[in-house]
């Protein structure tokens, strides 16, 4: 039972990592639906470079790197060309399954090398991701870095006025975003599950999406979704240690998804909007044009 | 901005006449298939040989050409399944699943009819054949109704929603052909049981039948659009959701019934390509590629720009492109994917082109006489971003 719990803890923390780039993002106001391209160009590239340099630190480095430029390049389609964020986030998305194909193809298989050490037998990064929460909470909520991320995604018209580079700061949170996602990405693929096969991030960036939309956009409940889908993701591969022998494997398999959609339905209430519906940033996927 | 004397201004434009769209979808299309040039060199083979092996194959060659038409017409369903929702501002990348639901409906009725026990069961195709296109449609729709009553009804976010029941409708197929399933071929290789031979697709022009789908939907969902009363509403919720409902438009019912229209699409794609394409003729092991090729059709619907005319001839480049790009993999000894790598780089390319829909660029040589300061020509005002 304990490796199933401390598997777990290891899932939650890559979901965190990209649900915060993802929040970091919507809290200025982009939203970015290639989150599951980004992941997987960070952890094909950081399973790639990783394998060939055979350093487990270029591989993360690389992760993060072409995580920056995707966020980057989401920015220079979505804040300075005015194109539809949806669609620039699909191309994103696209473009990175596609080329992660072409590209990881000759290295299917396994990474290879020894694993990474654990702390307390977990990964060290998952101590990382909670003070990553607890930190990204504090910039968002405590500091002047912080309001001005948070005016420039409710209202970008005004926080112009008061003198902030609305362009700029938006560039910031994709590109934190990016790397963010890129950094997930590269552990899922150099920890997680070091095996490159064909489209295998399995829909974990847009289940870090969805997450993101019922944090309400708050890092600490970006975390507890987090765990709980970290558990259920594993219980969907370990199904015997709950209910042994019911179903097959394949419809536990799909547990995780239908919850996404369940919770995604309950937070879409009118029950729900009504009473938790102003978190959303205001502005959130709207390009902004400054007069 | 200036440049050597001459003004270049970045404007936003208020309309883009159809013939300027269309050209910028054309441009996109030769720009992307320029730069993806730079992937064969990267890989060591000339782009010029690369696309000429691509175009040969795909269009010239009498093994290819099948193929290519087999491939167009998957395309094209797949690109009905994504503009029917795109035309009402709603993102439906869920054709994936729809597919799976619509093959696995299709061969749940051969399953019905006894057709699993051995691939010579005579059944009567003039029966069973229009009751598994009918089932395929179903059960296309009903996966894409899902979506779009959640989005419709509480607004749900119809992307993740999509996505989810992809992932949710490929593990059911796994559970259904695999590890003993229902629908597993008796010979226990992990895929779906072969269509009886007697239930095989009959063929037109040495196309399988379902090219009529094809074409009949190119006619009918243009007129749907310009012409009935639900396409007139369906454009005006994609052009704004908020001022339809404002107008009295019911957008719940609108959201429904472009993901039913659009899943049941998706399902005639399934129909085709698991029980009418010669060769496969059942739910293959692989049947996770067959369905993310339907990802093809968002790119197909944006550079169609969500017309189902142009879409039969974006979806037949489209079908080409993909069937040749797995044939110069291996002539040219490639890597694997090719076609997938040929995709991305095509809607990226399609995405950066998306700024030319919404501004223009004015070159103008500098003015003699300046303009009295204070008083900005009109189309100043619209300027983008300062000068």
């Amino acid at each position: 039972m304990l490796p199933f719990i401390l598997r777990s803890l290891e899932a939650a923390m890559i979901f965190t990592f990209a649900g915060l780039g993802e929040l970091v993002n919507q809290r200025g106001g982009i939203l970015n639906v290639g989150l599951e391209g980004i992941m997987l160009f960070g952890a094909t590239l950081g399973f790639v470079a990783a394998q060939t340099t055979e350093s487990y630190l270029v591989g993360f480095l690389v992760g993060v790197l072409v995580g920056g430029l995707l966020g980057l390049l989401h920015g220079v389609f979505s804040i300075s060309l005015g194109v539809d964020q949806v669609v620039s986030g699909m191309g994103i998305w696209i473009f990175s399954f596609g080329m992660t194909t072409y590209i990881g193809s000759p290295f299917t298989g396994p990474l290879g090398m020894e694993r990474l050490p654990t702390v307390l037998g977990i990964s060290p990064f998952f101590y990382v991701a909670v003070l990553l929460a607890v930190g990204i909470w504090f910039v968002l909520t405590k500091t002047s870095l912080g309001l001005a991320i948070r005016s420039v995604g409710e209202t970008p018209d005004v926080a112009e006025v008061s003198g902030i580079h609305v362009a700029r700061l938006r560039y910031l949170c994709v590109v934190v975003g990016g790397m963010l996602a890129g950094f997930a990405g590269a552990l899922y693929a150099l920890y997680y599950n070091p095996v490159w096969n064909y489209n295998f991030l399995m829909g974990w960036g847009f289940i870090s999406l969805a997450l993101v939309f019922f944090s309400m956009w708050n890092p600490f409940l970006l975390f507890g979704g987090a765990l709980l889908f970290g558990l259920l993701w594993q219980l969907s591969l370990n199904p015997e240690l709950l209910l042994p022998g019911l179903f097959s494997r394949y419809i536990w398999r799909m547990v995780p998804f239908a919850v996404t959609v369940l919770v995604l339905v309950f937070i879409s209430t009118d029950w729900f909007r009504a009473r938790w519906g102003a978190t959303r940033p205001q502005a959130l996927g709207q390009p902004y044009h400054r007069e | 901005m200036t440049v050597g004397g001459y003004r270049v201004r970045i404007l936003r434009r208020a309309t883009l006449p159809g013939w300027e769209a269309a050209l910028f979808s054309v441009l996109a299309l030769g720009v992307g298939l320029f730069l993806f040039g730079f992937v064969f060199l990267f890989a060591g083979a000339s782009p010029m040989q690369a696309y000429q092996e691509i175009f040969r194959y795909a269009f010239f060659n009498a093994n290819g050409i099948p193929l290519t038409m087999s491939r167009f017409i998957f395309l094209a369903l797949s690109t009905y399944a994504f503009i029917v929702p795109f035309r009402a501002g709603e993102w439906n990348i869920g054709m994936t699943g729809q597919i799976y639901m619509g093959g696995l409906a299709a061969y749940a009725v051969v399953y019905a009819f006894g057709g699993k026990v051995s691939k010579d069961v005579p059944l009567n195709p003039a029966l069973v054949l229009p009751l598994m296109v009918l089932a395929a449609a179903l059960g296309g729709a009903l996966m894409g109704g899902i979506a779009g009553y959640l989005k419709g009804r509480w607004d749900v976010n119809e992307i993740v929603v999509t996505m989810m029941l992809n992932f949710i409708a490929f593990w059911l197929v796994s559970h259904m052909i695999k590890d003993g399933g229902p629908f597993m071929n008796v010979g226990g290789r992990g895929e779906g049981f072969t269509l009886p031979t007697s239930l095989r697709a009959p063929t037109v022009l040495g196309m399988p039948f379902t090219i009529l789908f094809v074409l009949v939907l190119a006619g009918a969902l243009e007129f749907l659009f310009a012409r009935t009363s639900l396409g007139y509403q369906i454009r005006a919720a994609g052009l704004s959701s908020k001022a339809a409902r404002y107008a009295g438009m019911d957008t719940t019912r609108i959201s429904l019934w472009v993901f039913l229209l659009g899943g049941g699409i998706a399902g005639l794609a399934a129909y085709h390509y698991f029980a009418a394409v010669p060769g496969v003729y059942k739910i293959p092991r692989n049947y996770g590629e067959f369905g993310d090729l339907a990802f093809f059709g968002i790119i197909c619907g944006l550079i169609a720009l969500g017309n189902p005319l142009a879409t039969l001839p974006v979806a037949l480049l489209f079908g080409g492109l993909s069937i040749g790009g797995r044939y110069a993999q291996g002539k040219l000894h490639l890597g694997f994917g090719v076609d997938y790598a040929l995709m991305g780089v095509l809607m990226i390319t399609l995405v950066a082109f998306q700024f030319f829909y919404r501004y223009r660029i004015v070159v103008e040589p500098l003015a003699p006489e300046p303009r009295p300061s204070g008083t900005p020509a009109p189309s100043d005002l619209a300027s983008y971003g300062g000068e």
